[in-house]
């Protein structure tokens, strides 16, 4: 019997890792998404309260409407459809607000959104059918010029 | 077969039962798939295969977490699948040194550790759901945590230890 040394191509050797870090990953999200929606069924009887602002971009005050009551597990959409009249363009990307209260985007400003935590301004960095509005929490509507630098309200 | 192969064998099974009870509080942490593994790599998947099935049938049968027949017999065909990957690369690497590119050789085993553990685990958790009345899906992915901890540990326990384990144990059996 001849020793001779080992020959495997790096390349097969590194499919193979990752063949074995995507498996591993993906078993991993699975658990989560399967957790999440569990979690999600169990609270959407729970009613839970969200302050809402929106600031129309035109010198007025902001306009709140708090303690809004609403569903856990509602989007800042859900929230704003509550309280406002909301036109908005569903996409594969989720919902561009068009306006708010008949007010358009227009003159090079759009509808953004901020939420308020301990921390402060937060600019939202998703469309608002996505994001989930938690418990208390205070959201703000911004019709603002759309910049790399966002400002938050005021 | 030379008594030498017998005296490992038996030994690799006391080993297999051994590491076993010794890690029963760590759960799916085992060098059991790693002992069956070896063991098909050097003397074929048929002796590999039957480390695997008389150590379950030890250990299933005396565990201090209780089994349920049906999940023990698929445990026990299923842990086959390492003696039956150890036999296949045994073979593929008969004729080659396990003394030059390690670091390579220990990445492939770790992966020969960590890919019958997957099939394994969907194996196991496709039973225990027949067994318990649980949808299939729920009980792969509820049992997500402890099959990713199952296969990490394989994937580490086989490329650290396979390489010197086998070529320690080669110089033995080749007298």
């Amino acid at each position: 019997m001849t020793d001779k040394p080992f020959q495997m191509n790096k390349w097969i050797l590194l499919a193979l890792v990752v063949l074995c870090w995507a498996l591993a990953a993906s078993l991993t999200a699975g658990y989560y998404y399967y957790q999440y929606n569990d979690l999600s069924s169990k609270v959407k009887e729970t009613i839970i309260t969200a302050n809402l602002g929106i600031n129309y971009g035109n010198g007025s005050a902001i306009h709140w409407v708090n303690e809004t009551k609403i569903n856990a597990g509602s989007t800042l959409l859900d929230l704003t459809k509550l309280t406002a009249s909301v036109n908005y363009t569903e996409s594969l990307s989720g919902a561009s607000v068009n306006a708010i209260d008949t007010i358009p985007n227009s003159d090079g400003k759009y509808w953004l959104w901020w939420s308020h935590s301990s921390y402060g301004w937060t600019f939202g960095q998703v469309a608002s059918d996505k994001y989930v509005i938690g418990q208390n929490e205070t959201v703000v509507w911004y019709r603002e010029a759309y910049t790399a630098n966002p400002q938050p309200p005021s | 077969m030379k008594t030498i192969k017998i005296a490992i064998i038996v030994t690799f099974c006391a080993l297999s039962i051994g590491t076993d009870y010794a890690l029963v509080g760590i759960p799916n942490v085992k060098l059991m798939d790693l002992i069956v593994f070896i063991g098909g790599f050097l003397f074929g998947s048929v002796l590999g295969s039957s480390i695997g099935i008389a150590s379950w049938l030890i250990y299933g049968s005396i565990n201090p977490y209780g089994s349920d027949p049906r999940i023990w017999v698929a445990t026990m065909l299923a842990e086959t699948l390492y003696g039956i990957t150890g036999g296949l690369l045994g073979k593929a690497l008969q004729s080659t040194s396990l003394s030059s590119q390690r670091l390579r050789l220990s990445i492939l085993f770790a992966t020969m550790g960590f890919l019958p553990t997957v099939l394994y685990d969907l194996i196991t958790n496709t039973v225990y759901a027949s067994v318990f009345g649980t949808p299939v899906i729920v009980a792969i992915l509820l049992g997500a945590p402890f099959a990713v901890l199952h296969e990490g540990a394989n994937f580490l326990i086989f490329g650290a230890l396979s390489v010197p384990t086998i070529a320690a144990l080669r110089k033995v059996v080749k007298r």
